[in-house]
């Protein structure tokens, strides 16, 4: 209780204080810290640190071999990520990336195919969702103002497969017009792709390619199921 | 072969297109979808533009009185420099014919440089730098200097009719070359004639046609023009900054009144940027630009233009990195006053400061005021330079009345206030057309309203025409008595108007301190102003600016700075500023500076009632 007293005393002496302190208030009309107005950024797209969002949409290219043809029209890494960049000079920088990637083959459905099993189905494919985490070296021409510019990334990627997916889609002539099935946790895709690429960009816009260096498929089941391509060539568009 | 993969990044759509042969037709669409907001990485070029700086000037000859007009000849005559320099002679031939040889084209030679500007390939560019005559080779940006110009929405609300002219918009017409002292210009018979000014803008559209500079062309003061965009003479067409531009220095109304203060003086208009829906130039055009107005006998030139992000970073605004600031600064060394609007990126959080050439240490660097209170426009680009010297060195009005397509506009930009300021510069020049460039330029600076006082913000302040003859006539300034007194405290620093300072603006005593106004002890005599004086105080009404409710200033005084306002500012031992403010005066206790936050050798500046008072610190 008198803990109590005591705090309302000392409030109200404070209350008192500050309703008897003459006020210096004056009307500022300008106010200026040089320091502040001068001071030098280090964050920025030609700064010591840069972070941006991009998206990007990577078709997969190459020949797949017999057995898992692919549908190329639905076959493709559609990512999202945030870049962070480390300036080192003018032409020359580092950074690291982090990105969300659905990737997906779609599976052409032909007597030979074998991937995952023989059995044909109206629409079928393979998905995976995985984060990457990518370094980048970067080598930029010409002298430039606070921009990104024009450069060169070469990357080295590796991920990790949080989700995998069979998603197939059957039309069955009675009964239900459409069934769609989906197996999750498949055995048999790898839990850890890897592999490089590289990156010609222009301001917020890049063509990428990237080559994957790890298999699709995990060991055990490397020998029945033929590899996919391993190219994916697109494009990424930074959100500066 | 890496620089060469790098030149042919503008490929990437191509290179993109093409794989699209490759992938179905939904793969085709996404990425489309994707390369739909690529506009900017559409049509590559094969060529880039390079700056190829040469050895030297050996055996090359040159005759000053055959390239030199005769007006720039007797410019260089009365400012006691040589009729030529090694910067005026020709680039070598041989080293010309060299890098034509191997270059795609050529795009300006510029003497100054010894350089030549050109389009090549990336192994073109290998092939040059190879050359014998050639120094270095340097990739130029292709991008864009935009004009220091803000358009107000009240501008387009006014582009309906633009022929009726409000008694608001007249008013200004008259403040903005009022407030330079106009009038006492006029009538010690100054306009700024006999001297040349160039003016370097994106186009002057309509400008032969247009009401306000019909005596201008009918006395054909409009000497030279070109276009270094097209090549050609004809400058009357593109954008319509330049005409309103040069409306703020030889412009007028339906009625006669001048909307800029050189009206008597002879013009070259260089159209120096290109018109791609929005405004754009390039540095090169700049340096173009600049010997043409020297070779034109050019004795001043605005430029209301300046290069921010896009090339540069704030800390390269120091007057040595861009080669429009370098170019600026040789104008300068061969007689030629350069004017350059400061920018318009104070409130741009990312820039804020000037922007080049405005950065060079002897271009006269025009900052923004607002008409109605006399301070700062937010607009308006703050210094100092990156070497820390001090930008804008001055100001005018920052929204003016200016000519535009159609009729007359309030226009809002520090791209007017240059103007301004050069025809200013136009009249003091003529006055002592014998004053070496440099010093015009510090006469400039010490006639201007705030002058010993300086900020950031308002630079030395508006110049001032009275000071300026006052000065050339060889009469002493009028005495100053001291308004404020310096006060030292234990763990601040006072400072407090004195009771004496009681101009005929005041017609209210100030209290010492205002939330004792109505304190009797506080409004004693003692205390405060004597009684009997009891002028206009220097307040406002909630709501009004400051400027509207002042009232007018006494005959003699320049109307802005506002009496009411004090400024202040610490600076450092070596005169760069650390803080600065400007606050209205509404009592005498005016400022208290914790001591904490100065330092031995730091100077405290007060600017009251025209007075700067100097306080160091120990």
């Amino acid at each position: 209780m008198s803990l109590f007293k005591n705090l309302t005393a000392a409030l109200v002496l404070m209350l008192a204080l500050l309703v008897g302190l003459p006020t210096h208030a004056q009307r500022v009309l300008l106010h200026a810290e040089v320091a502040n107005d001068t001071v030098y950024t280090s964050f920025g797209p030609n700064r010591a640190f840069f972070n941006h969002l991009y998206v990007g949409y990577l078709p997969v290219v190459g020949r797949a071999a017999a057995g898992a043809k692919l549908n190329y029209s639905n076959s493709a890494e559609l990512m999202l990520g945030v870049r962070n960049k480390f300036r080192l000079n003018e032409p020359l920088s580092a950074g690291v990336d982090l990105r969300f990637v659905r990737q997906v083959y779609g599976l052409d459905q032909t007597s030979q195919k074998r991937l995952p099993t023989p059995a044909l189905h109206y629409r079928e494919s393979l998905v995976a969702s995985q984060w990457q985490l990518e370094g980048f070296v970067r080598v930029n021409v010409g002298h430039r103002g606070n921009v990104i510019g024009r450069y060169l990334d070469l990357t080295g990627w590796g991920g990790w497969v949080m989700s995998t997916a069979h998603r197939y889609e059957d039309r069955p002539g009675t009964g239900a017009k459409r069934v769609k099935v989906v197996e999750h946790g498949l055995p048999y895709i790898t839990r850890w792709p890897y592999g490089v690429g590289a990156r010609l960009g222009s301001g917020r816009f890049a063509a990428v390619g990237r080559y994957r260096l790890s298999d699709t498929f995990t060991s055990t089941y490397r020998t029945s199921y033929p590899e996919l391509p391993r190219w994916t060539v697109g494009v990424e568009l930074g959100w500066l | 072969m890496l620089a060469l993969l790098l030149g042919y990044l503008d490929c990437i759509p191509l290179l993109v297109i093409s794989l699209l042969y490759l992938l179905s037709r939904v793969q085709v669409v996404v990425l489309l979808l994707l390369l739909g907001t690529t506009s900017q990485a559409a049509g590559p070029p094969p060529t880039r533009r390079y700056w190829v700086e040469l050895r030297d000037k050996v055996g090359v000859e040159f005759e000053p009185a055959a390239y030199f007009h005769p007006a720039a000849q007797a410019r260089r005559q009365r400012q006691h420099l040589p009729p030529a320099d090694a910067t005026d002679f020709p680039v070598s031939p041989s080293y010309l014919r060299a890098v034509q040889a191997h270059a795609d084209t050529v795009l300006f030679v510029s003497r100054w440089f010894n350089a030549v500007a050109c389009r090549a390939t990336v192994a073109q560019a290998a092939v040059l730098a190879t050359l014998p005559g050639v120094r270095q080779i340097v990739e130029l940006p292709e991008v864009a200097l935009l004009p220091a110009r803000q358009l107000t929405e009240a501008t387009f609300a006014r582009a309906g009719d633009k022929t009726t002219i409000s008694v608001a918009d007249r008013q200004l017409a008259r403040q903005q070359t009022r407030t330079l002292g106009a009038d006492a210009f006029r009538r010690a018979g100054l306009d700024g004639r006999g001297l040349r000014i160039a003016i370097f803008d994106v186009g002057f559209n309509g400008a032969d046609r247009h009401p306000a500079f019909r005596q201008l062309f009918a006395e054909k003061k409009v000497v030279a023009s070109y276009d270094f965009v097209r090549q050609t003479t004809n400058v009357f067409h593109g954008g319509t900054h330049g005409l309103e531009v040069l409306s703020c220095l030889a412009g007028r109304l339906p009625d006669g009144t001048l909307l800029g203060m050189a009206p008597g003086a002879e013009y070259l208009l260089a159209r120096t940027e290109r018109m791609n829906r929005e405004v754009y130039t390039e540095e090169l055009d700049w340096l173009a630009a600049v010997e043409w107005a020297d070779r034109n006998g050019a004795d001043i030139i605005n430029s209301s233009l300046g290069y921010t992000s896009r090339r540069y970073f704030p800390e390269d605004m120091n007057g040595r990195t861009s080669l429009v600031a370098r170019a600026a600064e040789l104008a300068v060394r061969k007689g030629i006053l350069v004017v350059n609007a400061a920018g318009n990126d104070g409130d741009n959080d990312e820039w804020r400061t000037i922007g080049t050439p405005a950065d060079g240490d002897s271009v006269l660097a025009v900052g923004g005021v607002n008409p109605d209170t006399g301070l700062h426009l937010d607009f308006s680009a703050y210094g100092p330079s990156a070497s820390r010297r001090l930008k804008p060195n001055v100001a005018a009005f920052g929204t003016v009345l200016a000519a535009s397509p159609g009729g007359y506009s309030r226009i809002d930009g520090t791209s007017f206030a240059s103007p301004l300021v050069a025809g200013f510069a136009a009249c003091a020049w003529q006055l002592q057309r014998t004053l070496p460039v440099m010093a015009l330029f510090t006469e400039i600076e010490q006639s201007a309203s705030l002058y010993p006082y300086y900020d950031y913000a308002h630079g030395y302040g508006i110049p001032q025409a009275a000071v300026v003859l006052r000065n050339s006539s060889g009469q002493r300034a009028p005495e100053q008595t001291p308004k404020v007194s310096f006060v030292p405290q234990d763990s601040a620093l006072a400072v407090i108007i004195r009771p004496e300072a009681d101009r005929p603006v005041v017609v209210q005593r100030l209290p010492l301190y205002a939330d004792s106004a109505n304190n009797k002890a506080d409004s004693a005599p003692a205390r405060v102003a004597p009684l009997g004086r009891e002028d206009a105080r220097p307040t406002q009404a909630e709501g009004q600016s400051p400027a509207a409710t002042s009232t007018p200033a006494a005959p003699g005084f320049p109307p802005l700075p506002a009496a009411g306002y004090l400024y202040w500012h610490v600076a450092d031992a070596k005169g760069v500023l650390r803080r600065y403010e400007v606050m209205e005066v509404s009592q005498r206790a005016i400022l208290r500076i914790p001591r904490r936050t100065l330092r031995p050798g730091d100077v405290v500046r007060v600017f009251y009632q025209g007075t700067t008072h100097s306080y160091l610190v120990r």
